[in-house]
């Protein structure tokens, strides 16, 4: 689907390149208050999954775990973050998925290279966002990250992608 | 006795290296120890392959590793459940690929066709006539897909060993078959099935110390103060008077005084095996009142209260897996190579309970066991920094001397209580009599 125009596709890009920026500074509360109330951050285990109630996933967080997550992250004490996980974001391919009457879903390609200690990690995969009118924006009420290797076995995964 | 500054001569014997309150380092560093681990334990033990429910139908597979083999578990037409080597006896491809899936009626091998049947039997080959007068046997049933050498089922578990000699499946897990036992009198049914995928984890340390870790009581309030603090923070920042989230529930206890971990009685067996009591407090919470009365409405309340009250944390089957019981999932423990140990975590639905007993076990296996949990990455950070630390000379043997004599004996093993560093000798009880007698020495 089309944007409607370079603005609509200028606002849209820049939505997804802030989200970007935020997790790569680890601009933890400014990321966490993009989400709506109801919001999920889903990165699903297999490939085209589209359930996740009744079957495993990567991360599937809501609001209270997503801020369990980023208060563990800012703990003095938590040794896995020693050194602290950083990432580089690079969204590509942005397009217009569907529209609906409160919002738009995007659909976009995502690549992160994560370094931590020993190696740089390099993930890849396609995301969803589904944003909800807020204001002159939009709140994110789910962020689906599907990497290529969903199914692989994965070292610890500690930060957002 | 030795002291603790002796240095062990390279060719010690590998069950010398126990010296049962304390162990050499190379038993975790040592990539020679770990190849002789893949023959002597490995290669003798009962190893858990996967569960009977992975494979409903005929010709359903499922593969996976034990020691160094690729093996696969796949459902012959007779509704046997077979453990086969994923080697063709004709060039050594492997005949189905890695994963899951259904190889129709019979296995078909990629390179030059090759046929068997799911019991890895000899069907037919290509160019049959140009093996007359030679040195290979079509007929003989050697000439198939190797079969393990012993393949057994405890209440739909399936365990194999490449040995022929040896105890029967329910003599080796002894103590511990009242795990699996819990784990299916807990479903209304009386069995359970694995559902919702599998979740796998890297880690980069030697797959004893993950062993060790599952009875480490000590090492929660220390090594997870991040995730029990960041879930405690997350708990007093709700309103007053909020019940307790599931999600806060299962990451908070570790933040539990060593006192509270003491009263958990620990119980170690022969073959290194071994549970962890848990305290019997009834779940009060509407998913938990759902599942009591669904069990209640197939077994009545006395059997129902009796199931409960067996209510245990991990379990160790070593050296292959670890169930935990109450929350419907087996951890299956693959050593990769000296310092590399993948787990993979399987979550299982009890039949007859409601949805919302496995969209819960679900919630836990996300929350604490995959590989984004907030929990687990301060233990694999743990793990790495000992197989690291293991690496120095600054010292050669590891402690395993905390409450060291005071083991209480029990039929068949030893309890102690819940700070005790009982289950480690236990394990390396049992790894050093693997470990002491050469592979062909049953």
């Amino acid at each position: 689907m089309s944007f409607n125009d370079w603005h609509e596709q200028q606002r849209v890009t820049e939505f997804l390149y802030h989200e970007a920026r935020l997790l790569d500074a680890h601009r933890w509360a400014e990321w966490l208050d993009l989400f709506t109330p109801d919001g999920l951050y889903w990165m699903p285990l297999v490939h085209g999954q589209t359930d996740y109630l009744n079957h495993a996933s990567l991360f599937l967080e809501d609001t209270l775990l997503r801020s369990m997550r980023v208060r563990r992250l800012e703990q003095a004490r938590a040794y896995s973050q020693q050194p602290m996980t950083r990432t580089a974001h690079v969204t590509g391919n942005v397009s217009i998925a569907s529209r609906e009457p409160d919002g738009i879903t995007v659909a976009s390609t995502l690549q992160v290279l994560e370094w931590r200690k020993g190696d740089p990690r390099s993930f890849g995969g396609s995301v969803q966002h589904t944003l909800k009118t807020h204001g002159d924006g939009w709140r994110i009420q789910m962020k689906r990250v599907e990497l290529i290797n969903c199914e692989a076995p994965h070292e610890a995964l500690q930060v957002f992608l | 006795m030795p002291t603790t500054s002796t240095t062990l001569a390279a060719d010690t014997p590998p069950h010398a290296l126990v010296h049962g309150d304390r162990v050499h380092k190379r038993v975790y560093t040592d990539p020679a120890i770990f190849e002789l681990e893949m023959d002597r334990v490995f290669g003798r033990a009962w190893l858990y392959v996967g569960h009977e429910s992975q494979v409903p139908k005929t010709g359903d597979y499922f593969t996976t590793r034990l020691g160094r083999e690729p093996v696969i578990m796949l459902r012959h037409s007779d509704g046997e459940v077979h453990v086969l080597y994923n080697r063709c006896p004709h060039k050594g491809a492997k005949i189905v690929p890695d994963g899951s899936g259904s190889a129709g009626k019979f296995l078909r091998c990629l390179y030059h066709g090759w046929t068997f049947k799911c019991d890895g039997s000899l069907l037919s080959v290509p160019l049959r006539s140009g093996y007359e007068d030679t040195s290979l046997d079509l007929k003989d049933p050697q000439n198939g897909v190797r079969k393990l050498a012993r393949v057994a089922t405890y209440r739909g578990f399936v365990f194999a060993s490449m040995v022929a000699e040896g105890p029967s499946l329910p003599d080796f897990l002894g103590g511990v078959a009242t795990s699996l036992d819990n784990f299916c009198d807990r479903a209304p049914e009386g069995e359970v099935e694995v559902a919702g995928g599998v979740q796998r984890v890297i880690q980069r340390n030697n797959w004893k110390i993950f062993f060790e870790n599952l009875h480490d009581t000590v090492h929660a309030v220390a090594t997870h103060e991040s995730s029990w603090r960041a879930a405690k923070e997350e708990f007093e920042s709700m309103p007053e008077g909020t019940p307790k989230p599931f999600e806060i529930v299962i990451v908070d206890g570790n933040g539990e005084p060593l006192e509270f971990w003491e009263k958990l009685e620990l119980k170690g067996y022969d073959g290194g095996h071994g549970y962890m009591e848990g305290i019997f407090t009834p779940p009060q919470d509407p998913i938990s009142l759902a599942y009591v009365a669904a069990l209640e409405a197939s077994q009545g309340a006395a059997r129902t209260d009796e199931i409960l009250r067996v209510n245990r944390h991990n379990t160790i089957v070593y050296p292959s897996c670890s169930p935990h019981t109450s929350f419907q999932q087996i951890r299956v423990i693959r050593p990769l190579a000296v310092d590399r140990t993948l787990v993979e975590i399987f979550t299982f639905r009890l039949k007859g309970a409601p949805d919302s007993t496995f969209q819960r076990a679900l919630k836990y296996t996300n929350v604490v066991n995959s590989p984004s949990s907030n929990v687990m990455p301060d233990d694999l950070e743990a793990y790495n920094r000992v197989q690291e630390g293991l690496g120095s000379d600054g010292g050669d043997w590891v402690s395993l001397q905390r409450a060291a004599g005071r083991d209480q004996p029990l039929p068949g093993g030893c309890s102690s209580n819940g700070n005790s560093e009982m289950p480690m000798r236990n394990m390396f009880r049992a790894w050093a009599g693997y470990m002491a007698a050469p592979k062909g020495q049953e």
